[in-house]
C-alpha cells in the first residue's frame, strides 16, 4: 500500500466482523442530506451533479466496459458501494457559491459514527478540504469530501463498504499517471499488437 | 475541396477518393502520431481510418461530415488501441516526425516536452487535448466525436491542463509565476 | 496566463506532415472494387393473384394484422431496449464523471498533507 493509500487508512481500525445492521439503516447512516443547491448550475461554468442509489448503481455499473480499464476500476470499487452522491460547481468569480450550505454539509459530519481523517485549511490559496469516514464495526461505511476552493466548492458523499485498496485505484479514473502524482514509475512500455498485414 | 468530390468518390472514381485522402492525410496521421507517439504504428492507423472511409463513403452526409467523421474513428480507433496496453505506459517521444507548419517556437525544448508529457495522459484526456489543441474543435464536436458528455471533455481538458503544467513547472522548464 | 500556457501547448502540438508516399499507400491498399451499400428495388410482381388467394382473403388479412402487431411489438421493445441501452450508458459516464471528482478532491488533500505550504507552518509555530 504505498502512502496515498496509507494517508488515506491512517484511522481505520482493524478489519472487524461484519456489522450487524440492515443494509438499509447502514446506507441511511453514510448518506447526507445534500442541498439542492438550485439555480447554481445556471451560475455554474461547469457542474457535476450526480445523484446514485443501490438502483441506478446498479443500472451504471452494467453498462461499464471492463475492457477499459478506467471503467474495471470503477466497477470494481462500485459493487460494494450503495450510493455515491456528488455535488461539484465551479465558477468564473471567486466564492460564487453559498458557503453556509457547505457548512451546514459539514456539521452532518459532527453525527457519531463519522471520523475527520483530514482537515486541511490554506490562507494563502483560501482552500479547504475536509475527508471523513464513517467507520462501523471495523470497516468503512460512508466517506465524505468536502471541498472549498475559491472558484469551485465540491461535496461527495460515497456510501457502503469501501474497500481503501480499490479507492486508491481511482487515481486510474482519468487522473494521469505520471509519476509525480504516485512517486512510482510507470512500468516501461510493450509494443502495441502488431497490426494486420497490409497489401 | 469541390462540392461533387463526395459524389464522385462514392461512384467509385479513385482520382476522387484520392484527392479526399492526399486533403485529410495530415489531420488524420497527426492525431494518430500524437495519440500513439509511434509514426510506423500511427500510419497503420491512419491507413485503417482511410479504408474504413472508403467502405463507408455512403455514410458521408457532407464534405464537413468527412471531416468530422475522420477525426473521430481515427480518435477512437487510437484509443482503443492504446487501451490494448497496460495502463500505466510511458511511450518515447518517436523523433523525427516532421511537423507541417513553419517551426516559430521560441523555445523548441518546451514543445518537444509537452508533446512528450502528452503522451503520459490517460487515452480519452490524450485524445481529448489533442482534438482541442491540435485540430482546434469546440468542446461540443469533441464531445460528439469521443462520445462524451461535454461537462466530461471540459473536465478532462482542465485536469490535463494542471497535470501537464505541473509536470513542467517539476521539471523546471517554466516556473510558477510564468503561469500565474 | 492559462492562455500563454495553452499557446505553448498548440504550438507544441502543430500537425505533423503524413509520411512521403502515404496516399499512394492507401490507394494501394484499397479493395479493386467498391461496393455500393445502394440496393436495387426488387421487382413488383406483375402477375394476377389466382382466385383461391381472394376466398383465403379475410383470414389471411388476419394473420397478417397479427403478425404486424407482433413485428410492431418486437420493434417497440427494440427501441425500448435501445433506450435502456442509452439511459445505461450515460448513467455508466456520470458514474464515471462523479468518481473522477472524487479523485481529484482526495488527491487535493493528500497533495495538502504532504505539502503543507512553508509560510502557515511558521505562522502556526509562533
Amino acid at each position: 500500500m504505498n502512502a496515498r493509500a496509507a494517508f488515506i487508512a491512517i484511522v481505520l481500525l482493524s478489519m472487524g466482523s461484519a456489522f450487524a445492521q440492515s443494509p438499509a439503516a447502514a446506507h441511511n447512516r453514510g448518506q447526507l442530506r445534500l442541498p439542492e443547491f438550485a439555480g447554481l448550475t445556471e451560475k455554474a461554468s461547469e457542474s457535476v451533479n450526480v445523484t446514485f442509489g443501490p438502483e441506478l448503481l446498479g443500472l451504471a455499473t452494467r453498462f461499464l466496459n471492463s475492457d477499459d480499464p478506467e471503467a474495471a476500476a470503477a466497477k470494481k470499487l462500485v459493487s460494494s458501494l450503495t450510493g455515491i452522491y456528488v455535488r461539484n460547481y465551479t465558477f468564473d468569480t471567486d466564492f460564487a457559491y453559498p458557503k453556509a450550505d457547505v457548512d451546514a454539509v459539514r456539521r452532518q459530519l459532527n453525527a457519531p459514527g463519522w471520523t475527520r481523517m483530514v482537515e486541511t485549511r490554506s490562507r494563502k490559496e483560501n482552500t479547504d478540504v475536509d475527508v471523513y469516514m464513517l467507520i462501523e464495526n471495523g470497516r468503512a461505511q460512508g466517506l465524505a469530501v468536502i471541498a472549498s476552493e475559491p472558484r469551485e466548492f465540491t461535496i461527495v458523499n460515497i456510501v457502503g463498504s469501501i474497500d481503501l485498496e480499490q479507492l486508491h485505484d481511482l487515481q486510474k479514473l482519468g487522473v494521469p499517471d505520471l509519476e509525480l502524482e504516485t512517486g512510482k514509475k510507470p512500468p516501461a512500455a510493450k509494443p502495441a499488437p502488431a497490426p494486420a498485414p497490409k497489401k | 475541396m469541390p462540392d461533387d468530390l463526395l459524389l464522385r468518390a462514392r461512384a467509385g472514381h479513385a482520382t476522387a477518393f484520392a484527392e479526399i485522402v492526399e486533403a485529410h492525410q495530415g489531420s488524420v496521421f497527426s492525431i494518430a502520431y500524437r495519440m500513439l507517439n509511434n509514426r510506423a504504428q500511427a500510419e497503420d492507423l491512419a491507413q485503417d481510418v482511410f479504408l474504413q472511409l472508403y467502405r463507408k463513403l455512403d455514410a458521408i452526409e457532407s464534405l464537413d461530415h468527412l471531416g468530422f467523421w475522420l477525426r473521430r474513428v481515427a480518435s477512437n480507433l487510437a484509443i482503443d488501441w492504446l487501451r490494448r496496453l497496460p495502463y500505466t505506459t510511458t511511450q518515447p517521444l518517436d523523433e523525427g516526425a516532421e511537423v507541417a507548419a513553419a517551426a516559430t517556437d521560441d523555445d523548441p525544448l518546451m514543445s518537444r516536452e509537452l508533446a512528450r508529457l502528452l503522451g503520459e495522459l490517460a487515452p480519452a484526456a490524450r485524445a481529448v487535448m489533442v482534438l482541442r489543441y491540435q485540430e482546434d474543435r469546440d468542446i461540443a464536436e469533441i464531445a460528439a466525436a469521443l462520445d462524451m458528455p461535454a461537462n466530461t471533455v471540459k473536465s478532462h481538458i482542465k485536469r490535463s491542463l494542471t497535470a501537464l503544467r505541473s509536470r513542467m513547472i517539476g521539471a523546471k522548464l517554466i516556473t510558477a509565476e510564468e503561469l500565474s | 496566463m492559462t492562455e500563454h500556457f495553452e499557446d505553448e501547448l498548440r504550438r507544441a502540438l502543430r500537425p505533423v506532415k503524413a509520411p512521403a508516399g502515404f496516399a499512394e499507400r492507401v490507394m494501394r491498399a484499397l479493395p479493386e472494387r467498391r461496393e455500393s451499400i445502394v440496393t436495387p428495388i426488387a421487382a413488383k410482381s406483375t402477375a394476377r393473384p389466382p382466385n383461391y388467394w381472394q376466398r383465403l382473403r379475410a383470414p389471411a388479412a388476419l394473420a397478417a394484422s397479427l403478425m404486424l402487431a407482433v413485428l410492431l411489438g418486437q420493434r417497440m421493445a427494440v427501441q425500448q431496449q435501445q433506450q435502456d441501452e442509452a439511459a445505461g450508458l450515460a448513467a455508466s459516464q456520470e458514474l464515471l464523471q462523479a468518481l473522477r471528482v472524487t479523485s481529484q478532491k482526495l488527491d487535493l488533500a493528500y497533495q495538502a498533507v504532504k505539502n503543507p505550504p512553508e509560510a502557515e507552518t511558521e505562522e502556526n509555530r509562533s
